[in-house]
């Protein structure tokens, strides 16, 4: 009984944190109806800040550093820590947030995402890739209570936060701005009819919220230390959390976050247990998230309050894809050439280049197509991957085949994760999404039972006495594995360019565009989704086997959650609306073409995912079509301009109707 | 005919060659007319004439792509719709601009920038019915008592234009036989310059001073309420000449409603 008290008071500290973070997505929930997925990077950004000025005297900027003469004390280091957490949220206000704020759900997952990739790899790069200490702000010492040790620490820490919810639920309920950021929330159009600037509301949202979540994670940080990647994923279990307060309640907020935390501590306790079954040990911590956001969204999906915004702005251009035999056999004879004259290192980024393309494919398909906003596309490839391994090594599945099984299972996989898409769409449905995929990867891919840390490995892969393995000897970046590669990335295409053409793509685009105008004309709204989760997932399934044979054997970071935002960036990027979009995302994928060559010239080092976030707010906010959007538009233009001279004298055109060519259609291939 | 002029001996609303629409396509186009204190102007028309865009345009919801708007003397900033509301011309939209989930006291206080218990309780006065209501959530009240919440919460703004967007859209015909008046009457206590957009046209003509009556985007009619009442046909014309001024030069042709009407180049003005 006393170690379950303590667990439990150990369960207060990530309570607190996690009421810091709730109560920030909320704000800026209720000011912006936008999920800002970023939050807990926002944070940890303004506690790193703290942890360097209190440690050496050292105020880390993005660029830049400002030394002071001596560490000037815990107070100081805080002020500066939470002056930066101010800055931060007016500029991801007015450069992040505000152009995006009628845009469609997509493009604000999208940017949010992109700033949390920005942060967390502008924090490896300034302030490296491991945890660091961080001294405690918090009394230390502990009290007695029914007999147990309580430490002192997370007391304070749980008390600090609840006063700070407290001061956001006065904000929202008892100050003008406050009353006006709920009533805009409901009907923003009405507020700015009364006289309110929701720009103006959205700020201070922003800023506030900043300022509670990084109070969270400066003491909190003082408890785990501080890593780039830790605090920037645990905005997944706030989340949940949001979810329980219904979007609205902040008390309820408060409340979820503490029984969270302690619920996680008695978990970690159980799991130590011997009766606790030895395979379910790993990442307890994030299936119970997920498994409360499930319960949640199931059970009360629907009455969760959905924003009503000033205008709605089109979703992304979608042009049906063609398939030109000409282009198509061209591109191949390029990307051929390039696999046979290129030097083993850059023939291995064109080929990881090829497997991106067909992971983006995937979200081609359920972004772009379906408009559901999916982030567990990684974890589906990766579940097709360690498939792979255990079916190559353990079964001697042959080589074709195991992809094809592989690549089912991640459909089935895709299937089950649809199940939610029924009730909930847009940025719930992304909230769900990656929740699954944080809680595969934790309790799946990181499962020493399931996934054994000696490794994953994956049998060679041969067809008709061919060894497509990708290396032999020396060789580390064989042509058969590239061309049986690009061979897979042209089915691929093919097996999309059939489907988004007929009557399934049609069904697609529209349940995108209007589930209930779909249901209407008799279209199957479940039956569709069920589909499309199912064919990307497939996709991703097989681009996670081609992971797999390209690494040899597999390993977890391969298919992290972060994995599939990057790449998720740069499909976005690229243009999600068309498989040339996929193309493009692969040549700018990370290890792929782009990286290689940049990486040649000069050492990056970890400045990529950086370039990629900022480049994927950019395009969110400037273009949402991506480059591949933008060519064809260029293109369009083009060819406009061309048609427009040559019809210029209208009397040579009614003399000389002969050599006036048929228009071209036009659809294009979006490349 | 009451005066038409601010104080000052101006008009409060000026609205001068407006033209205002969606994606590039014009939904209005040279939209003209004031609005004096004390006054009620009802603009009239079929359905898509640019009633509601006209509004949205003179508020700046809508960006206007020629034209101008002169409120209280000063130019309207479009960039910037909250500050309009902020100097007293409060427009009421068609959706009623309130908050299902906020209570009738919650809109009260957001209505008033300094609270001033005596006008509340003025305007309680002048709505008995939401007296007992402060405390519960406004999507919780009926359509009529939203509907007087909504011409509550303007007052407690100090309007000097308030502009009303068919505000009879789903009431009963009783209650808008009720409202109307009311609103006639705090315009000339108050030295409100009204603007009421409505269907109804003997009703809204019934309460105003003058009448604007758009069709295709442009106004056909105007003149004094009591004429364009009398001349019920000329009014009947502006309405439904719609394949009249639906110009064949208009490149998409007539089905695209609102956006094109070219053949009316000026406003027919009934003799008064």
């Amino acid at each position: 009984m006393t170690t379950l008290l303590e667990f439990a008071a150990l369960g207060l500290g990530l309570g607190a944190v996690y009421i810091g973070l709730s109560t920030g997505l909320l704000l800026v929930y209720r000011a912006t109806g936008i999920i800002n997925f970023a939050q807990g990077a926002m944070a940890m950004w303004g506690a790193y800040v703290f942890a360097r000025v209190q440690d050496d005297g050292e105020l880390v900027l993005p660029i830049g550093t400002i030394w002071f003469p001596e560490p000037p004390g815990t107070a100081v280091a805080l002020l500066v820590g939470l002056a930066n957490a101010v800055v931060l949220g007016v500029l991801a206000h007015y450069l992040v947030f505000r152009p995006v704020r009628r845009a469609p759900a997509l493009a604000q997952v999208v940017v949010s995402i992109g700033l949390m990739v920005a942060l967390q790899a502008l924090a490896v790069i300034r302030f490296g890739p491991n945890s660091i200490q961080v001294e405690s702000i918090l009394p230390t010492g502990s009290i007695e209570l029914l007999g147990a040790t309580v430490p002192l620490r997370e007391l304070t820490m749980v008390a600090i936060m609840i006063v700070l919810a407290a001061a956001v639920w006065a904000y929202l309920r008892l100050t003008a701005s406050g009353r006006a950021t709920r009533a805009a929330s409901e009907n923003e159009r009405g507020a700015v009819l009364m006289g309110f600037s929701p720009d103006r509301l959205a700020l201070i949202a922003l800023v506030l919220a900043s300022l509670v979540s990084t109070m969270a994670v400066v003491m909190g940080g003082s408890l785990t230390g501080l890593s780039p990647a830790n605090y920037t994923l645990l905005v997944v279990p706030a989340l949940a959390v949001v979810l329980i307060a219904r979007l609205e309640s902040i008390g309820l907020a408060v409340a979820g976050a503490i029984g969270l935390g302690i619920i996680q501590s008695e978990l970690s306790l159980l799991a130590t247990r011997s009766w606790w079954p030895q395979w379910a040990q790993s990442g307890l911590d994030q299936v119970l998230p997920f498994l409360l956001v499930m319960i949640i969204l199931f059970a009360f999906g629907k009455r969760l309050p959905a924003r009503g915004s000033l205008q709605s702005v089109r979703l992304p251009d979608v042009v049906v894809p063609r398939f030109v035999p000409w282009k198509a056999a061209l591109l191949v004879g390029i990307a051929v050439a390039c696999l046979v004259f290129f030097t083993p290192s850059y023939r291995f980024g064109l080929t990881t280049s090829l497997i991106i393309a067909i992971l983006a494919l995937s979200y081609v398909v359920i972004t772009g197509y379906l408009g559901q906003i999916s982030l567990a596309q990684s974890a589906f490839a990766g579940a097709a991957g360690f498939a792979l391994s255990k079916l190559t090594t353990a079964w001697d599945v042959p080589f074709p085949i195991a992809i094809v099984v592989c690549a089912t299972l991640a459909a089935a996989l895709g299937m089950l994760v649809a199940l939610p898409a029924f009730r909930i769409r847009g940025v719930q449905l992304a909230i769900v999404t990656i929740a699954a995929a944080l809680a595969i990867e934790r309790f799946v891919f990181d499962n020493y039972s399931l996934t054994p840390p000696t490794g994953n490995p994956i049998g060679r892969p041969t067809l008709f006495g061919i060894d497509f393995a990708i290396r032999e000897g020396r060789n580390l970046a064989r042509l058969e594995f590239s061309l049986m590669v690009l061979a897979i990335l042209v089915l691929m295409v093919l097996l999309f360019v059939r489907i988004a053409r007929g009557d399934t793509g049609r069904a697609f685009l529209a349940v995108r565009a209007n589930e209930r105008a779909a249901a209407s004309v008799g279209i199957d709204v479940r039956r569709t989704k069920l589909i499309g989760f199912g064919l990307s997932a497939f996709i991703a399934g097989v681009a996670g086997c081609l992971i797999g044979y390209s690494r040899g054997e597999l390993s977890a970071e391969s298919f992290s959650v972060v994995v599939g935002l990057s790449v998720l960036a740069v499909a976005y990027l690229g243009g999600i609306t068309s498989f040339g979009g996929a193309l493009v995302a692969g040549v700018l994928g990370p290890l792929g073409l782009v990286y290689t060559a940049l990486h040649s010239v000069f050492d990056m080092g970890n400045a990529y995912p950086l370039i990629t976030g900022i480049g994927l707010i950019l395009t969110a906010v400037l273009n949402p079509s991506g480059i591949a959007g933008e060519t064809r538009h260029q293109v369009e233009w083009v060819k406009r301009k061309l048609r427009s001279g040559r019809a210029a004298p209208p009397a040579a055109a009614d003399a000389a109707p002969a050599p006036v060519p048929a228009e071209k259609p036009r659809e294009t291939t979006g490349v | 005919m009451p005066d038409t002029t601010a104080p000052d001996g101006g008009p409060l609303l000026v609205v001068d060659g407006l033209t205002a629409g969606y994606n590039g396509v014009p939904a209005i186009r040279d939209l003209s007319f004031t609005v004096g204190a004390g006054e009620v102007v009802s603009v009239l028309g079929p359905n898509g004439a640019g009633k509601t865009t006209s509004l949205l345009a003179i508020v700046g919801l809508v960006p206007p792509m020629a034209g101008s708007v002169t409120a209280l003397g000063r130019p309207v900033n479009v960039r910037r719709p909250h500050e309009l509301a902020r100097r007293g011309v409060l427009l009421v939209p068609d959706d009623r601009g309130i908050f299902p989930g906020l209570t009738v006291r919650d809109h009260f206080r957001l209505a008033q920038r300094r609270q001033d218990p005596a006008r509340e309780a003025a305007v309680l006065d002048r709505f008995p019915a939401l007296k007992g209501l402060l405390g519960r959530r406004v999507g919780l009240c009926s359509g009529g008592e939203q509907q007087m919440l909504t011409i509550a919460k303007a007052l407690l703004g100090r309007p000097r234009v308030l502009m009303i967007d068919e505000m009879s859209l789903g009431l009963a015909p009783k209650i808008v036989q009720e409202m109307l008046p009311s609103i006639r009457a705090l315009a000339r206590e108050e030295g409100i310059g009204v603007v009421l957009v409505e269907q109804h046209i003997e009703l809204a003509l019934s309460v105003s001073d003058r009448g604007v009556i758009l069709n295709h985007g442009r106004v056909v009619l105007e003149g004094a309420a009591r004429d364009l009442l009398a001349h019920r046909d000329q009014v009947e014309a502006a309405y439904f000449g719609a394949d009249e001024f639906a110009g064949s030069d208009v490149p998409g042709g007539a089905a695209d409603g609102g956006a094109g009407g070219s053949g009316a180049t000026s406003a027919a003005v009934v003799a008064s």
